[in-house]
């Protein structure tokens, strides 16, 4: 394992600008250290708002390794609770979702309310006359939501979530008002992977343009021998950096890959899904002109959202990364539909099978791929993965908000990760529970 | 592209799934009705097999279990019926015509004709790097029971199912549940029109099912 007695000068050893160490990928001592210092350091995504629609629903999650659970109070404001009792230590949840007033430790019954105060103590008096039940709460998370968003640290010192999310904010915007006024659901179950590889595989992965025509090549093949030129995804064959693709920087760590400039009509160049043309034709009847607007919100919105260190927004989907161990991590695709009062029905049948089709066709070739990394990453002897790409080419740019931008094959994501993670590893501000 | 042999001879090839079904004009909400129907009538107490269904249907799918461990994708996909679903639910506790609604969610795999032969293309690319090398599968089927229906002209069999699948440097998973297969005659022949796989632990991550259960 590597030495972390001196963290800042470690980690700039192992950080470098134009390539990582293999170790941060493979080493349990490091993946130890993140777990607690970058999930929960920063802004960590924990929920969305439609995942606990009611008051007194309840979620369970993780943040980083904690067991964690976020809730709504009979008032519908948000909570987040690190899944411990502050008597022995058991979880106090142990469904994965539902609605409760109260969590009671099954152990020895100390009960909870969902903001987290204890609210009862089987035989308190033997605890003696200065038992104090409101310094025995749940540790509280600092909790803050965007737009549905709702994300957790323990960093007190930390700015509000909205600044913090600066750019990636008006990203979120973007993605959500496709069509004006919908609400998004994230109640329609979800794609649930294994990757036996490091997390940080995955989030390199989520802002890549370099990859897709090579990793893809599986489904590329297949729409092509099938369907021929036009339909999805045919803008990563070739040079891409001759494409209209761009990456860009967005701060803290943020990235974002911009498909959109290649997209000519969503609903032409989605993917095959089951019922294409019967729905297409029901609501073309039904609606005539408007059905087409409507078509292409069934489609991706063309952008890879990544907000650090788990929450990658992606076509019409979120992805949230779990980590488990140094290699090993949860992918979980969430189903996405949209709630509004002018949204055919159609449109979310057609989102839940248009939303099979990347974590059938694309999704596990890359998680394959991730794997043989990790095994790769192994050798002792080799010590040194690459972050340099366009790093030298003269071809990076501040676009007009003064993000940094490039074509869309640069590493610069890649960069833009790291320096935020040896930020937070290096970070002395101390996480503490409320 | 990359063409190797199929397996099981003479019959159907990926040229002609390459040309077959390239619209997908049957998935409509009468369609997901239907579906929805299925998940009440599965719950149904199911018989036992007379010696006559049992050399219709167990046999049919034994068959299809045998082509599929063959890896004889194109003569598995002959197997089934021009408006069929090959369907893997993503939730537990199977059947649950509300939870189980896959009108209002996403499944492990939810293939319409048009999906089944997009998925046999894909496998045959020879550059699906998450089936290099590939998965082999052993199928053992049982409890196969006749299950009361409503509806005209088909035929319900519901079984208990184990898949052992193994890949070249990876540990065998195992796979169980139960398996519902709706058969109908079609130009004379009997075929698959719906075949419903609930895994026993279908809501957890999975790791890699890019084969065909």
């Amino acid at each position: 394992m590597v030495a972390l007695t001196n963290m800042p000068s470690a980690m700039d050893a192992l950080v470098q600008d134009d390539r990582v160490h293999r170790t941060l990928y493979t080493d349990a001592a490091i993946f130890s250290a993140e777990m607690n210092k970058v999930f929960g350091g920063t802004w960590t995504f924990l929920a969305h708002e439609s995942e606990i629609p009611k008051p007194n629903d309840f979620i369970r999650k993780k943040l980083g390794l904690r067991p964690i659970i976020v809730t709504r109070d009979r008032n519908g404001a948000f909570h987040g609770l690190l899944n411990r009792c502050t008597h022995r230590g058991a979880t106090v949840c142990r469904q994965s979702a539902g609605s409760a007033r109260r969590f009671t430790c099954p152990y020895h019954n100390w009960s909870f309310d969902n903001t987290g105060a204890l609210a009862g103590v089987p035989m308190e008096d033997a605890y003696g006359p200065n038992f104090d039940k409101s310094s025995l709460g749940l540790g509280r998370l600092r909790v803050e939501a965007y737009r549905g968003f709702i994300f957790g640290t323990l960093n007190q010192q930390l700015t509000d979530l909205q600044s913090h999310l600066g750019q990636a904010a008006r990203r979120i915007d973007e993605w959500l008002d496709r069509w004006p006024g919908a609400k998004l659901v994230v109640r329609n179950g979800a794609h649930r992977l294994i990757c036996n590889g490091n997390w940080k595989l995955v989030f390199d992965n989520s802002a890549d343009g370099y990859h897709p025509g090579f990793s893809h090549a599986s489904l590329l093949r297949m729409r092509k021998d099938r369907y021929g030129a036009g339909v999805d995804m045919q803008w990563v064959i070739g040079n891409v950096d001759d494409g209209l693709q761009t990456v860009a920087d967005i701060g803290n760590g943020n990235t974002f890959l911009d498909q959109r400039q290649e997209i000519k009509r969503y609903w032409d160049q989605a993917a095959p899904m089951p019922g294409e043309e019967s729905y297409a034709a029901t609501m073309r009847a039904r609606l005539g002109e408007k059905a087409e607007a409507a078509l292409d919100v069934v489609v991706g919105s063309g952008m890879n959202l990544n907000i650090f260190p788990n929450l990658l927004i992606i076509g019409n989907q979120i992805q949230v990364i779990e980590p488990r161990s140094f290699d090993s991590t949860y992918l979980n695709w969430y189903g996405t539909t949209l709630e509004a009062d002018d949204m055919p029905p159609e449109v979310n049948s057609l989102r839940m099978r248009l939303q099979e089709d990347f974590p059938s066709f694309g999704e596990p070739d890359d998680l394959a791929n991730f794997e043989e990394c990790q095994a790769g990453l192994g050798i002792a002897e080799m010590e040194w993965v690459l972050t340099s790409r366009h790093l030298h080419s003269g071809k990076e740019y501040r676009d007009a908000n003064g993000y940094l931008t490039g074509p869309v094959s640069d590493e610069l994501p890649l960069r833009a990760f790291w320096r935020e993670w040896k930020r937070l590893m290096t970070s002395t501000v101390p996480q503490v529970a409320l | 592209m990359t063409m190797p042999s199929v397996p099981m001879g003479e019959g159907f090839t990926l040229d002609d799934i390459l040309r077959d079904t390239l619209t997908s004009t049957y998935v409509d909400d009468a369609f997901y009705a239907k579906l929805r129907n299925d998940l009440s009538e599965w719950q149904g107490r199911g018989a036992v097999l007379t010696e006559q269904d049992r050399e219709r249907y167990e046999s049919l799918i034994l068959h299809e279990n045998w082509l599929l461990d063959r890896r004889a994708f194109e003569k598995w996909y002959q197997l089934y019926s021009r408006q069929c679903v090959y369907w893997v639910p993503a939730i537990n506790d199977m059947p649950d015509p509300v939870r189980g609604d896959p009108q209002r969610q996403i499944t492990i795999a939810f293939d319409d004709r048009r999906r089944m032969g997009d998925r046999i293309v894909w496998l045959r690319t020879g550059v699906a790097y998450s089936q290099l090398p590939p998965s082999y599968t052993a199928h053992t089927s049982s409890g196969f029971v006749k299950v009361p229906t409503g509806n005209a002209g088909e035929v319900k069999i519901r079984s208990q199912f184990i898949v052992h699948e193994t890949r070249a440097g990876h540990a065998v998973q195992t796979l169980t549940g139960w398996m519902g297969h709706v058969f109908v005659m079609e130009d004379g022949e009997l075929r698959i029109d719906r075949k419903l796989v609930c895994l026993l632990n279908a809501d957890v991550n999975q790791h890699n099912l890019t084969f065909l259960i």
